[in-house]
């Protein structure tokens, strides 16, 4: 049984107070946050970040950290799109995710070789490979904004329903790529909740030799980890630019840390070991509110940046001290 | 005595460094080269490489190149991003380039790097970057206010001379767009007294990304009903607005213009979507950039009526009351007529 006070020690339901107060807030300011076609916008937002969230926090609980899974969408998109540009390929879009996800794979390999087995701190890793990578999108395919193959451009008009506004005649799409964030978050609900692998993730961001000695392949589950993230990121690029359809190179920079960000607002502990699915989705659906509804609520452009910071300040603050108080308790309780 | 010495010096020191800052007339004919024509090295810094607007832009250096055989050469940042461009410029400064043109992505960050090129005899011109102080010219397609009336006149025509607009900016940083935004309200405000600037948004900010101008057009459109028409800026604000006019099913009730690339925006253009874009030949421009500057290497006084050899850019006229800006008649509607003969 989790008590109440459990309960409010974890960050999660501070978070889901903040989106209700938010929501309210939006609500009261314009009478738009709760129609139909405001919230498939927010869900459209949605997709992306959400989707790289899920391989950020799951690097951040095993005591890790990437910078560089928005370079690797980023050049694995771009490389799969010229690609099927330039052969003129008319088939299904699975091959473009599965050739994104592919080339993303090698690039997650790559950082978790240099992790895993050289035992390389993973902030510099990934500032490096991130930087590596951007830099041959730039230099070697010397990358510009692009059109897209006519199998991505069709995949992108899929839709899964539209929502009308009859108030004022406003009507929005729900684009069918949600499906894949719905699919990757329950496969990633599996992998952390019932498998070994899963636990052994939360176990080596707990303490590292402790899982090594209770039977974790600790390297195994860091290769695994990076790979992960990889294909997470190329399937994330292609899901981009089918959207848009319009491939711009640049389109995921500094996307990082608005990912980074969202997963420790909703409560995945910096250094490992702590952190869930629910709190990262939390955590991004916050920011994604926040970034698309300051002209809603009001904000003018020259404060937007400023309300942001101020947003992302407290919320973080009041998670951190959430956390620092649990462990204040604790201490207190060993004390006694 | 000695703490004297050390006050002195203090205020010495800060002079020196603030001497930058302030506003410098420097003396083009001092930046005459006495080097022969086949060392110089030229370099046009664009405020992104991969948008194709620069891309294009790149194809006028490769011209200018293969035209006269000088060795110049174009070097963006990876991404918009004022701190990389500065970065890419100290580059060229300590490559030993003999001319440096620059698009500016923030006036601000530049001026520094600009007059430490500017104090090594380094030639520095400018596009779309009017009120930077460090640097010998700036040249630009046409006079500010010249494209802001033009596109309020595309957008007043679209609308029907009435309604409620707002401007939509690259960064609310970015000068030339902020005063192609300014030009265009303060033309409407005399000539379409049926429009209104929407007061409580006036200016909104895309950070030059499209999926941000199709998630901001799409919320001011649910936050305003009222609202008929946004006129744009960077070249991204079309088509991203126009998606999104598309999705919430306005087509025909809501309206957008702006700086804008062809290829980009020829859906819209031929669906009627939108009705016009604004644009002026990068490649024009960085060919003309860099006339500028070979002239200014080889020592021909810059005076108006000075021919830059690019479209539109063959009779430059100081902006009045101005020395170093020149402006050019360099641009053109684009319609679904003429949208397909670009090539780009």
């Amino acid at each position: 049984m989790i008590t109440a006070r459990r309960f409010f020690a974890r960050s999660e339901p501070w978070v889901l107070a903040a989106i209700v107060i938010l929501s309210l807030l939006i609500q009261a300011r314009s009478g738009q946050f709760f129609t139909g076609n405001n919230l498939v916008d927010l869900a459209r937002a949605f997709i992306v970040p959400g989707l790289l969230s899920i391989g950020c926090m799951m690097v951040i609980v095993s005591g890790g950290i990437d910078v560089s899974f928005t370079a690797v969408a980023a050049l694995a998109m771009y490389i799969t799109d010229k690609i099927l540009l330039q052969s003129g390929y008319e088939g299904n879009v699975i091959l473009a995710y599965a050739m994104s996800a592919g080339f993303g794979l090698l690039m997650g390999a790559l950082n978790g070789f240099l992790i895993a087995f050289l035992r390389l701190p993973t902030l510099v890793v990934t500032l490096g490979t991130g930087s590596l990578f951007t830099g041959l999108m730039f230099g070697a395919f010397s990358a510009s904004a692009s059109d897209v193959p006519p199998a991505i451009v069709a995949h992108g008009k899929e839709t899964l329903f539209t929502a009308v506004n009859s108030d004022l005649g406003l009507s929005s799409n729900m684009p069918s790529q949600i499906l894949i964030l719905v699919g990757m978050l329950f496969l990633a609900f599996l992998l952390l909740r019932y498998t070994m692998l899963g636990r052994g993730i939360y176990a080596i961001g707990g303490d590292e030799a402790a899982a090594e000695r209770a039977g974790f392949n600790v390297r195994a589950i860091k290769m695994f980890l990076y790979c992960l993230v990889g294909v997470l990121a190329g399937i994330t690029g292609i899901s981009r630019i089918s959207m848009m359809a319009y491939a711009d190179p640049s389109t995921f920079q500094g996307m990082e840390l608005t990912v980074i960000a969202a997963v420790v607002l909703g409560g995945t502990r910096v250094t490992g070991g702590l952190g869930t699915l629910t709190g990262t989705i939390l955590g991004i659906a916050l920011m994604m509110i926040l970034a698309n509804s300051l002209i809603l609520i009001g904000i003018p452009t020259y404060w937007s940046r400023a309300f942001t910071g101020a947003v992302i300040i407290i919320g973080t603050g009041v998670t951190a001290h959430q956390i620092a108080s649990t462990h204040r308790s604790q201490r207190d309780l060993k004390k006694t | 005595m000695k703490k004297i010495l050390t006050v002195t010096l203090g205020l010495l020191l800060c002079v020196c460094i603030a001497a930058p800052l302030f506003g410098q007339t420097y003396d083009a004919a001092k930046f005459k080269s006495s080097k022969p024509q086949s060392q110089w090295k030229i370099a046009l810094v664009p405020k992104d490489a991969t948008n194709a607007w620069f891309v294009r832009m790149e194809q006028g250096v490769k011209r200018y190149a293969a035209d006269t055989k000088i060795n110049v050469f174009q070097k963006g940042p990876p991404k918009t991003d004022a701190a990389m461009q500065a970065q890419v410029i100290e580059d060229m400064i300590a490559q030993g380039v003999d001319a440096i043109c620059v698009v500016p992505v923030d006036i601000a960050a530049l001026e520094p790097v600009l007059g430490q090129a500017l104090s090594k005899g380094i030639v520095v011109i400018a596009h779309e970057g009017s009120s930077l102080e460090n640097i010998l010219f700036d040249i630009e397609a046409f006079s500010n206010e010249g494209l802001g009336q033009a596109l309020m006149q595309v957008l007043a025509k679209s609308m029907g001379e009435k309604g409620s607009y707002t401007t939509m900016v690259g960064n609310v940083t970015n000068a030339s767009h902020n005063e192609w935004a300014d030009a265009a309200v303060a033309y409407q405000k005399t000539k379409y007294p049926n429009m209104a600037l929407l007061a409580a948004e006036p200016r909104v900010e895309i950070m030059d990304n499209l999926d941000t101008a199709y998630q901001r057009a799409k919320e001011l459109f649910k936050k305003y009903p009222t609202l008929k028409g946004i006129l744009g800026t960077s070249s991204l604000s079309t088509p991203g607005t126009a998606r999104a006019i598309d999705e919430l099913g306005l087509k025909g009730k809501a309206f957008v213009t702006s700086v804008g690339m062809p290829n980009e925006n020829k859906p819209y253009l031929k669906s009627g979507t939108v009705q016009a874009v604004m644009l002026w030949d990068s490649a024009e421009a960085g060919y003309a950039m860099l006339a500028a500057a070979v002239a200014v290497l080889k020592g021909e006084k810059i005076a108006n009526g000075i021919n830059l050899k690019a479209k539109g850019w063959e009779s430059m006229q100081f902006a009045p009351g101005s020395k170093k800006v020149l402006l050019g008649k360099s641009w053109v509607n684009i319609t679904k007529d003429n949208v397909d003969s670009f090539g780009f």
